[in-house]
């Protein structure tokens, strides 16, 4: 991130405080922290046992934005978690997630930058590295702005209010959306799209095809219960709303700008 | 964790939910009467494999049932009942609440149900009675205070993922869980140890899931490797799995995962897809020579990303065929 360009002022660990990392100063608490420098975000990779402490101590030091890195936070903390950010006005990206890019500027997270040029496309992901891959076959087109909101069940930013923030970006012109089995987000998405609340162009690709139902397959949100957000109710509620539906990631860059 | 009938009736009675009086088994046992022997098996559909038996010889039953390979059994008491409903408890995504799930019909695939309501009950308040009114007057069925709180107890208190009747008898006395389904969330597993020594469980989860196919999916990130498995379906292959290596793995986890996808017997090619980011290809690299030299069956391996250079160097050196574009490696494995 140092490298990216992402202005790192303060690390938190407990116990490290007073230590210093790549030229970085470590503090023990957040609060610390926060009395020095001037905060604007934070991004998490603590342990998915202590991850829950950490989003907490984010949120009541009072930084508006935190990125959650962290896999295999247990789902109904992960729900108490993103009530009391709701209640205090914080937003939260993950748990589970490689977090955003802006590309050439800015990277609060965990993606590899070859994959990634400035551009015009928006990309919203529950993916991670096959948002990586969605991003380089999209190259020559050049990406706005890349969140991976995460992949599990419970996340503090849904896919449709990303969706609704490229929609009101001027630097985005087409928006680009990475799904999976699992959940309604997409169906979401496609009922904005249909009510005309969105008004730019959305390419959508969906994982899971040959996933059968039950089986949870990597991600803690990748798992349909009660017939909810199969592969074939997304991608027909895509199809109603006039979102083009790629078959492979590889046909994204043949129907966006089409 | 899926947990078996009989461990989820375990919990159903810590919390007050009403359940049969029954005996788990292998083998015979003293039974006076009519009764329902049922094969402990985590799979479903058992009623349509002639798995859930009501019969007065219990014995016969067991026995037939272990010619079929079953070596556990629920043994209960035959209840009587004029009515069956269902209740179910999941978190609802979108609130992020817990949802109760009730139907009129129970004991039938409840998706097939065209009949089923929702409830949230949110988790800064719990159940309340009038949320239970509300249940009970939509199922036409009185008395369900304490399954409700006891399905919500087992689904926050043990971090369940899913808790379910189907079906919950209506008796004279009362509703009575003659089945249940609870699956415990993975990620929580490690704060109920109590309980999973109580059952004697151990549990390592593992991505891992079987499918149908002959070629065997690995991949780095679930998304990536879903799909992976979609392409070769629609380049007219079939998938073995769904194996995630996970983020940034290491020679021995790639080495582990790449024997066991190509341990199974249905596997005849092996399709690796690894984009690396925080995973290191010379790593991977390192870990598929480790594991083919066991296996032994052909392997394809698209590899790019972080030290991709030192990935393919290690590969070429060890004669397996690697690939920048995914596509270009399953037609090949395809061939």
């Amino acid at each position: 991130m140092l490298e990216y360009g992402t202005k790192i002022v303060a690390g938190v660990t407990p116990g490290k405080g007073g230590s210093q990392v790549y030229g970085v100063p470590v503090y023990d608490t957040v609060k610390e922290a926060m009395q020095e420098h001037e905060i604007d975000a934070s991004i998490i990779f603590v342990p998915a046992k202590f991850a829950v402490d950490a989003i907490y101590e984010a949120i009541d030091g009072g930084i508006p934005l935190i990125v959650v890195i962290t896999e295999h936070i247990p789902v109904l903390d992960m729900a108490k978690v993103v009530h009391y950010a709701e209640k205090k006005g914080v937003r939260i990206i993950g748990p589970n997630c490689p977090g955003i890019i802006v590309p050439g500027e800015s990277l609060l997270g965990i993606m590899p930058s070859r994959a990634f040029r400035k551009g015009k496309i928006g990309i919203v992901s529950r993916s991670g590295t096959l948002t990586y891959e969605v991003a380089e076959i999209l190259k020559d087109f050049g990406q706005s702005t890349v969140i991976g909101i995460g992949g599990d069940p419970i996340i503090g930013t849904k896919m449709q209010d990303i969706v609704k923030m490229f929609d009101e970006d001027k630097d985005t012109e087409e928006i680009v959306i990475i799904g999976e089995i699992g959940g309604t987000m997409e169906e979401e998405v496609a009922k904005m799209k249909k009510e005309g609340k969105i008004s730019k162009n959305v390419v959508a690709y969906i994982a899971g095809l040959t996933a059968p139902k039950e089986k949870r397959m990597g991600h803690a949100g990748a798992v349909v219960y009660m017939g909810l957000g199969t592969y074939e109710s997304k991608v027909n509620a895509f199809k109603e709303a006039g979102i083009k539906v790629a078959k492979t990631p590889f046909e994204i860059k043949d129907l966006i700008f089409s | 964790m899926k947990l078996y009938e009989y461990e989820g009736k375990l919990l159903f009675s810590k919390v007050g939910i009403k359940i049969p009086h029954g005996i788990v088994t292998e083998g015979n046992i003293d039974w006076k009467g009519k009764a329902v022997v049922k094969a402990q098996i985590l799979e479903g559909g058992r009623g349509k494999r002639g798995l859930v038996k009501v019969t007065d010889d219990v014995n016969s039953a067991i026995q037939e049932m272990r010619k079929l390979g079953i070596n556990k059994f629920l043994v209960e008491e035959y209840i009587p009942h004029d009515r069956e409903v269902y209740l179910s408890m999941i978190l609802d995504r979108d609130t992020a609440e817990p949802m109760l799930i009730a139907s009129p019909h129970g004991g039938i695939d409840i998706e097939s149900s065209g009949e089923v309501k929702k409830f949230i009950i949110p988790i800064e308040r719990g159940p309340r009675g009038y949320d239970v009114i509300e249940i009970e007057k939509y199922l036409g069925v009185k008395g369900l205070f304490q399954v409700i709180q006891g399905l919500y107890k087992i689904f926050t208190e043990y971090d369940a993922e899913l808790v379910e009747i189907n079906p919950l008898a209506v008796t004279d006395n009362g509703v009575i869980a003659l089945d249940s389904k609870v699956i415990l969330e993975d990620n929580a597993l490690y704060k109920h140890q109590d309980f999973l020594k109580e059952i004697g469980r151990e549990y390592s989860p593992d991505s891992y899931v079987e499918l149908d196919g002959d070629i065997g999916i690995i991949g780095n990130g679930a998304g990536l490797t879903m799909a992976t498995m979609d392409m070769v379906k629609l380049m007219g292959g079939n998938p073995a799995d769904f194996m995630d290596v996970g983020g940034g793995a290491d020679r021995e986890r790639v080495r582990y995962c790449v024997i066991k996808v190509g341990s199974n017997p249905k596997v005849k090619k092996i399709l690796v897809n690894i984009y690396g980011g925080i995973t290191r290809c010379d790593e991977g690299a390192v870990g598929i020579v480790d594991a083919y030299n066991v296996i032994k069956k052909p392997i394809f391996v698209r590899l790019v990303g972080t030290n991709e250079e030192e990935g393919w160097k290690i590969l070429k050196e060890h004669g397996i065929n690697f690939y920048e574009n995914p596509i270009d490696a399953v037609r090949d494995a395809l061939r």
